[in-house]
């Protein structure tokens, strides 16, 4: 048993010869705000989905809440408390805003499906519960006015947004964030991550964040994890994480990458 | 943020006992089927109105498919595999039931206890064909596409050949034994004949406006948002704590369900299920009419069942080329309306914007 919200402990993965993730460890306690970074293809994406299970770990374990969900499906992670977004967009597309909420609190209630057929007043109580519910989550990003709309027809950033209340909606103890700044401009980026914080606040969740936007990750995470070719090749504060040369390194080795060193962009952010 | 489960303990029983939503649309079922049952004989002549029974049948059938292929997106080609089963189930029921109750089938003096077991027939039609979707909607986990399409193909083949390896029927009381009638006498490929024609508009159109309403209300509700998820992104859907082997094959049992309520009505129409119609043949029928009307638009099945019944019934000249007509309207569709009819929406969806309130407190984050 662990106090940590989120304990991973050498978790890795390969595809073929390739080792996208290696003896991936990540302890985040209760409340955290995390950060995960690293150049393009170092493996972030992969480690999350490590994490929720959509690739199964080749070693190591993972703990949700002091339950181990490594060995569990998808679905039944989701159920113990991690829920995440992506970093490709993956939205019901042909559902409403609404409907791609409500499908989120969906495991947290009951559907028998007498109950649907007869539309008993259990039945009735829980899809309004479950509709005020999601109308609430809506309203934290001012999405709620879009509640009928189509998912594929919203402006990119309210994409991400509604993910991010999707997400929320399945009631996580841990919610992990897949870039969820991409696209975004620099007032939205600001407005995001104050929204990321008070989310924190108000739905009492752990939160893991991948980002590429320095200034953000520096900003609003307590402590940041840094991998490189699906190695960690740091772990600290982002104080710390900025004076690493072997971030610094890892950023300013890869062509093309230079222009988003962590050292230069939190400094200018700050 | 309150959890859902204190939301739900926060609504009053008075909050949540609508009676209108519960029961009146139940009422509304009745007084159609009863609407159609007095109408259709005084608009149209008897030729009709036996079209007008095909066309319920299909209903159903289209309808039931649709919550396969439609909501949960899982290619099923062996609907009609489904249908047969509850063809020869519930003709079965109704024809031997009668044979031994009364000595003789279709007798008029037996019609209120033939419509009776026509009725038992239809349920047990229904049950046994949801087994067999059980059986079916297990590999379809693992399958995924083409693959499920093929397994799904082979399943209706299955039960055609079955069906052909059935034994002769047996057409009086004294024949009809235990020992008989597990050797499955229905008529082998000739086709099971002599099923008294119970299946009349009213109890047609009853169990199609039934069926329209149970997938329309599992659409409307937790199941059918978990359906519909599956179909457009499994990854996510999983995420969100979809569990997709329970919703797959829930999707399966209750398609193969109505199928076999659909088969079962089809035996009582007064014709002589044959095994050709558990064949890809039919499957494709009903493939095309719920692509027609959109894959996961009820209306949009009940309506292309209309239309796909009734079309070849107006250019009967034209019957031969049925195929070729078929053929070129969706290739049509599918060039102007790729997502069918009415895509995944319903025809009153098309009709006015419902307007939904929207919290006063706009929070700026
Ligand atoms: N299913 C897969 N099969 C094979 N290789 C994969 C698979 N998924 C990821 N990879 C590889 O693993 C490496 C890590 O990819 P990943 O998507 O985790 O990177 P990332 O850190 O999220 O990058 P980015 O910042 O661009 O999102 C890449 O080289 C990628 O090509
Ligand atoms: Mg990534």
């Amino acid at each position: 048993m662990s106090e940590f919200a989120l304990d991973a402990q050498g978790i890795g993965i390969s595809f073929g010869g390739l080792k996208a993730v290696q003896d991936f460890s990540m302890r985040v306690p209760a409340g955290g705000l995390y950060g995960l970074i690293g150049p393009n293809g170092a493996g972030k994406t992969t480690a999350f989905n490590l994490l929720t299970g959509v690739y199964s770990p080749q070693s190591g374990q993972v703990h949700v809440a002091g339950q181990r969900t490594d060995t569990l499906r998808p679905h039944e992670i989701a159920k113990a408390g991690l829920s995440r977004t992506f970093q490709n967009i993956r939205l019901m597309g042909e559902l409403s805003v609404l409907d791609n909420v409500l499908l989120a609190s969906h495991m947290r209630g009951r559907h028998s499906i007498w109950r649907t057929i007869l539309r008993t007043p259990r039945f009735v109580a829980q899809e309004l519960a479950m509709k005020r519910r999601a109308m609430e989550v809506l309203n934290v990003f001012a999405l709620d006015r879009l509640a009928d709309e189509q998912a594929k027809g919203l402006p990119y950033g309210d994409q991400r947004r509604l993910e991010i209340c999707r997400a929320l909606a399945t009631e996580p103890k841990v919610l992990l964030l897949d870039e969820p700044a991409a696209g975004m401009n620099p007032s939205e980026k600001k407005t995001l991550a104050k929204s990321i914080q008070r989310v924190r606040e108000m739905f009492n969740v752990t939160i893991l964040l991948i980002e590429h936007d320095m200034g953000l990750v520096m900003d609003i995470c307590e402590k940041i994890t840094v991998l490189d070719h699906g190695v960690t090749i740091a772990v600290g504060t982002p104080a710390e994480i900025q004076a690493n040369p072997k971030v610094i390194e890892a950023y300013l080795g890869e062509p093309g990458e230079a222009a988003t060193s962590p050292a230069q962009d939190a400094g200018g952010a700050a | 943020m309150k959890p859902l489960a204190e939301h739900i303990r926060a609504i009053t029983p008075r909050e949540a006992f609508r009676p209108v939503v519960m029961f009146v649309p139940w009422i509304v079922c009745v007084l159609v089927a009863l609407g159609m049952h007095t109408l259709a004989p005084l608009v149209v002549d008897d030729y009709w109105v036996n079209v007008l029974r095909r066309i319920g049948v299909f209903i159903v059938a289209a309808v039931s498919l649709n919550i396969v292929n439609g909501f949960t997106g899982q290619f099923s080609m062996g609907h009609a595999g489904f249908m047969a089963i509850g063809a020869y189930i519930g003709g079965g029921v109704t024809y031997y039931g009668s044979l031994m109750l009364h000595g003789s089938v279709g007798d008029p003096s037996f019609q209120t206890h033939g419509v009776l077991l026509m009725l038992g027939g239809v349920a047990a039609a229904g049950c046994v064909a949801a087994g067999a979707g059980y059986v079916v909607g297990l590999p379809s986990l693992r399958l995924r596409g083409d693959y499920l399409a093929i397994v799904t193909l082979g399943f209706g083949e299955i039960i055609r050949v079955l069906l052909e390896l059935t034994t002769k029927q047996l057409y009086t009381r004294e024949e009809v034994t235990l020992g008989a009638l597990f050797k499955l006498p229905l008529n082998g490929p000739t086709g099971f004949e002599r099923i008294p024609g119970y299946a009349s508009v009213f109890w047609i159109f009853l169990f199609a406006s039934i069926t329209c309403l149970i997938a329309y209300r599992v659409k409307q509700s937790s199941s059918g948002r978990a359906f519909l998820s599956i179909r457009e992104d499994e990854i996510a859907a999983r995420a969100m704590g979809v569990n997709l082997t329970k919703y797959k094959v829930r999707a399966f049992v209750l398609a193969a369900f109505f199928g076999g309520v659909a088969g079962a009505l089809y035996a009582h129409t007064g014709v002589n299920p044959s095994p050709t119609d558990a064949g890809f043949q039919r499957s494709f029928d009903i493939i095309i009419m719920v692509v027609l009307g959109g894959l996961g638009s009820i209306s949009g099945s009940v309506l292309a069942a209309i239309i796909l019944i009734a079309l070849p019934e107006l250019l009967r000249d034209l019957q031969q080329y049925r195929l070729i007509v078929y053929a070129l309207l969706l290739i049509i569709m599918m060039l102007v309306r790729p997502q069918g009819l009415f895509g995944v929406r319903e025809i009153w969806d098309f009709f006015g914007k419902k307007n939904r309130p929207t919290s006063k407190e706009e929070s700026n984050p």
